[in-house]
């Protein structure tokens, strides 16, 4: 038996569809986040749960029971409510609108007893407001505001706790303070809750469903559900997803830059280590060029972005030196590229043969990246690292600051088509 | 609930009947209470004439201070009131129609028909998208009250000899109040207690109407109960003492000030304060202005103080 389970409903607003054969359940404890663009019928599909709006066809089960034949109080027992932001016209205390969660306890004719009370409190202590019991909800801010919501819907004792992004109008220390308290909640109440933050949701929920234009578009494990080519199928957008380092859980970085053609059929060798390489990684694929890269060791975030871009790696495990087999490797990538592009990476003996190897090609144009210009290379050799890059320099090789002015640089006819 | 509360109601409690007591021993005949029950003349004058008076000015004032109190939780809007929302003028034509057509019978009725007819028609010319703007609802107020006033001029222009009586239900009063208005009046009593078991369903529809579904309220049934409710009360007030504006507004302003806006004690402080407004205006005018229709005192501090309102809502 499912905490709720949603069978094949549709909504619409007027003649305009909202929803279309929308199926789907949660289980019981779990956190369900529901995500998509905007327009995609998200905060629809959670007034359709609560009856706010009515349903075209389709059957909503809570329990097994069919959410029509429940009255409104008893639904109010049942689920409950966390609104985006709601103004409160009226000077209420924090203890007046959380004791507004009884109300669906409390018949018309009776009053709230000891018990309500004590709930009300429990609710208020488990939403981390129970020192503002007696302040004006109007001298409260937006966070404790959230929480005060928290504590009402808590007090509901409901067995499904829906929320409307929540958090969304919060300083990102309310919202993970808030999303800690509801997270604590789970394994007593099932929750349903739309996301607007990709990151949040992958982090606090057990499964994400993806909504695409009125329909489910995916339902699973955070991992499954955030994939870059779901995320650039639903939102348009070029994202990198990676594991986030603390939690594990997917992480979404957003990539800003627009793509170009400029480098197409040109083919660029990138030698970097430690994340000096991340970001013209990126930049040189999204300008079109053919980006090769090495060699790298497993694990250093320059191939983690390497893999994510699809980039030609040559590679290494994990803290161990350059083989010559790598190096071997990496030259095949040399001698084919238009152009060499250094970064400005620590050396030290594990790498410094990508440096060495360089003296072996006069005549290809080699560029010294310097990131921002911050960023200088340390030489962990005694020595030896400065001498080669010296005599690389001496040779021609130029000395690039800013990541525009390499594309620029790269993209000159002189680096010659393949 | 703050727990000064029923301080308060108590207070309230004592204030009304210490103005009842003032309010019948006041008057043009200015007869003190030692000899009021004396002489049988000044007995009659007691008991047929002030008493019934006081109590009905007590009573329509609670019923317009309950309607009032109901109105501005519901559409969640301090500047509701059952006269600017177009109420007291439905009941006036109602009154209007039963005094030209029927010879006055069927007043109360007619008062409450009209007043209902009025109230759901703003309702549902103001309502867009679920809302009710403030400005809207104003602004139909405004528009209906205007054709109602039309209608009621065009009743009074060919109504000849009743016109006198017609003029009192624009301005509002209560001389010629007998003990018959005051039964009349006293199922106010029955709508401001059927007010009050939804005080709590009031507290949660004045935070928002998607809100309270989710609280458990049948929002549609309970806004539809209210206004019924509110129109009831207006209707019978208008029928027993005319249109007087203003008291439905000011006091749960007040009220909120001082007891909060949980109106399971708003309810019953609006209650008594509209009573004892509405029994001191009413002493005043009959006291020292030749008992000028009462409507007259609480629209001259009443639309101050929604010019008031209208002005610190805008700043904010």
């Amino acid at each position: 038996m499912k905490p709720i389970e949603i069978i094949g409903v549709d909504v619409s607003y007027g003649a305009k569809k909202i929803l279309e054969e929308i199926s789907f359940h949660a289980d019981k404890g779990e956190i369900l986040g529901i995500i998509g663009p905007n327009g995609s019928g998200k905060t629809t599909l959670l007034k359709a749960m609560t009856r706010v709006v009515a349903r075209d066809c389709g059957e909503i089960l809570l329990e097994s029971h069919d959410l029509d034949t429940l009255g409104h109080r008893e639904l109010a027992r049942r689920v409950a409510v966390v609104p985006q932001d709601i103004s409160i016209g009226f000077d209420y205390t924090v203890r007046d609108i959380v004791m507004m969660g009884r109300h669906p306890h409390i018949g018309r004719l009776a009053s709230e007893t000891a018990r309500d009370v004590e709930i009300c409190e429990h609710a208020m202590r488990l939403a981390n407001v129970a020192h503002l019991v007696d302040t004006s909800v109007h001298d409260i801010s937006g966070g404790e505001r959230q929480r005060v919501l928290i504590a009402r819907a808590l007090a509901q004792e409901p067995e499904i706790l829906l929320l409307d992004e929540a958090t969304s109008n919060l300083d990102v220390s309310h919202q993970v303070e808030i999303l800690n308290i509801i997270r604590g909640l789970t394994g007593r109440i099932t929750v349903i809750s739309v996301f607007h933050d990709l990151n949040l949701a992958a982090y606090y929920c057990d499964r994400l469903l993806l909504l695409k234009e009125r329909k489910v578009y995916a339902i699973g494990a955070p991992a499954d559900v955030l994939t870059c080519e779901n995320i650039r199928e639903i939102f348009g957008m070029e994202t990198l997803v990676r594991p986030h380092p603390l939690t594990g859980r997917p992480y979404v970085l957003p990539v800003y830059m627009q793509t170009t053609d400029v480098g197409v059929n040109r083919r660029v060798h990138v030698i970097c280590g430690g994340g000096t390489g991340s970001d013209i990684l990126y930049l040189l694929r999204a300008a079109g060029f053919t980006v090769t890269c090495g060699v790298l060791n497993v694990l250093d975030t320059d191939y983690g972005t390497s893999m994510h871009l699809g980039i030609s790696t040559v590679a290494e495990p994990p803290f161990h030196g350059i083989t010559t087999a790598s190096l071997a490797a990496a030259r095949k990538w040399l001698d084919r590229a238009d152009a060499i592009v250094v970064t400005a990476m620590p050396i030290g003996p594990g790498n410094l043969d990508n440096l060495r190897v360089l003296l072996d090609y006069p005549g290809k144009p080699i560029i010294i990246y310097a990131g921002n210009g911050s960023a200088r290379m340390e030489d962990y050799t005694g020595g030896e690292a400065d001498a080669v890059l010296a005599e690389i320099e001496t040779r021609g090789a130029l000395r690039v600051e800013g990541a525009e002015d390499l594309i620029a640089l790269l993209s000159k006819g002189q680096f010659g088509r393949e | 609930m703050r727990r000064t509360a029923p301080l308060i109601i108590l207070a309230l409690i004592c204030a009304l009947l210490i103005s009842v007591g003032c309010a019948v021993t006041l008057g043009p005949a200015g007869i003190p209470i030692k000899t009021l029950l004396s002489s049988p003349t000044t007995l009659m004058i007691f008991w047929d004439v002030r008493l019934p008076r006081v109590i009905t000015a007590a009573l329509v004032g609670c019923g317009l201070a309950v309607a009032g109190t109901a109105m501005q939780g519901l559409f969640r809007n301090p500047m509701a009131d059952p006269y600017i929302i177009g109420t007291s003028s439905g009941g006036a034509l109602g009154a209007t129609i039963a005094i030209v057509l029927f010879a006055g019978n069927g007043r109360p009725v007619l008062a409450f028909l009209g007043a209902m007819a009025a109230t759901f028609t703003v309702y549902f010319i103001a309502r867009s998208g679920g809302k009710i703007p403030v400005e809207t609802l104003l602004l139909s107020g405004v528009a209906l009250s205007t054709l109602l006033s039309a209608l009621l001029s065009f009743l009074m222009y060919t109504a000849g000899r009743s016109l006198h009586q017609i003029m009192f239900w624009l301005m509002g009063g209560f001389w010629n109040v007998s003990w018959n208005d005051f039964f009349i009046a006293l199922p106010i009593l029955m709508g401001c207690g059927g007010v009050y078991l939804f005080a709590r369903d009031l507290n949660v529809l004045s935070l928002n109407e998607e809100d309270a579904i989710h609280l458990g309220v049948n929002v549609e049934q309970v806004k539809g109960i209210l206004l019924a409710l509110s129109a009831f009360v207006t209707g019978i007030a208008v029928a027993v003492a005319g249109s007087i504006g203003f008291v439905g507004l000011i006091t749960p302003h007040l009220m909120r000030l001082i007891v909060g806006p949980d109106h399971r004690v708003l309810i019953p402080a609006a209650a008594l304060a509209g009573a004892i407004l509405l029994v001191w205006s009413d002493t005043l005018t009959r006291t020292f202005t030749n008992d000028m229709p009462v409507g007259i005192i609480t629209a001259c501090f009443g639309a101050p103080f929604f010019i008031y309102l209208l002005r610190s809502r805008m700043k904010a």
